[in-house]
């Protein structure tokens, strides 16, 4: 788990990183595969549907997403950021 | 003796171009800064607002914009280029589409790249509720430049930054 500068000093998210610069990572059925193999996430406890093409992770970036992925992907804030955003982790 | 005095001047010279340059800097930040202030006191809306009130802070608005100001949304595909006319009538149909509504910048970082430019990163907060009632509560980074035109700093360009792009 990290935390995300989403915007200004203040503003974090936090989510977990789940691909790493160069990886390919995609979502089919709600199974998030990355290079093409299924990711095993015991800590997503509710259903998901999302589908999202396969796409290459930018150098200098990862793959970022979070836990609830209930909720419409539309409206969810996951995705490739670059590693400069990553300013922490949780304590605890 | 005269050189001691030569060089004590010339030491005073410089803090006092220091100062004046520090001062004017400043100041001008401090006016970027306000036209922020402005646009988010124009933007924002209290429940019951007048139609007379509403019109007036539309057209507002516009005078804070440059005679061509650039949006970019990356994630909405946005890219577009607008008059301050224009700005000012999709100010006025966005806030129709609320019955309240405000506009917040904070963490400011103000940067002046060039004479007459300033680029300044900011974080942007809206809250409101619709007219059929959903709350809205957004928040972005914001990448602006505003340009010095006839003395006043003007809006020609926001950019939402791109945080996580899937």
């Amino acid at each position: 788990m990290v935390t995300v500068r989403f915007a200004g000093n203040k503003v974090m998210l936090l989510k977990r990183i789940v691909a790493l610069e160069g990886e390919q990572v995609e979502f089919r059925s709600g199974k998030l595969m990355v290079e093409g193999k299924e990711l095993e996430e015991p800590y997503v406890r509710l259903p998901c549907h999302w589908n999202l093409p396969p796409r290459q992770v930018d150098q200098g970036c990862v793959y970022v997403v979070g836990d609830n992925r209930s909720l419409p992907m539309e409206t969810h804030h996951f995705g490739q950021t670059s590693v400069k955003r990553i300013v922490g982790v949780p304590l605890w | 003796m005269v050189r001691i005095k030569t060089i004590l001047i010339a030491v005073l010279v410089v803090i006092l171009g220091i100062l004046a340059a520090t001062y004017l800097l400043e100041s001008e930040e401090k006016k970027v800064k306000k036209q922020f202030d402005l646009l988010s006191k124009w933007v924002s809306k209290d429940l019951g607002e007048s139609p007379i009130t509403m019109a007036s802070k539309a057209r507002n608005i516009g005078t804070l914009f440059a005679e061509s100001c650039e949006l970019k949304v990356p994630v909405d595909s946005i890219s577009a280029t607008y008059t301050p006319a224009e700005v000012s009538g999709y100010a006025l149909h966005g806030r129709l589409q609320f019955s309240e509504m405000s506009l917040k910048f904070y963490d400011l970082t103000v940067e002046f790249p060039e004479k007459g430019t300033a680029q300044v990163v900011l974080t942007a907060n809206l809250k409101g509720r619709s007219m059929n009632g959903e709350l809205i509560d957004e928040t972005l980074e914001v990448q602006c430049v505003l340009n010095k035109i006839d003395q006043k700093w003007l809006f020609s360009a926001f950019e939402v930054v791109e945080v996580l792009e899937k």
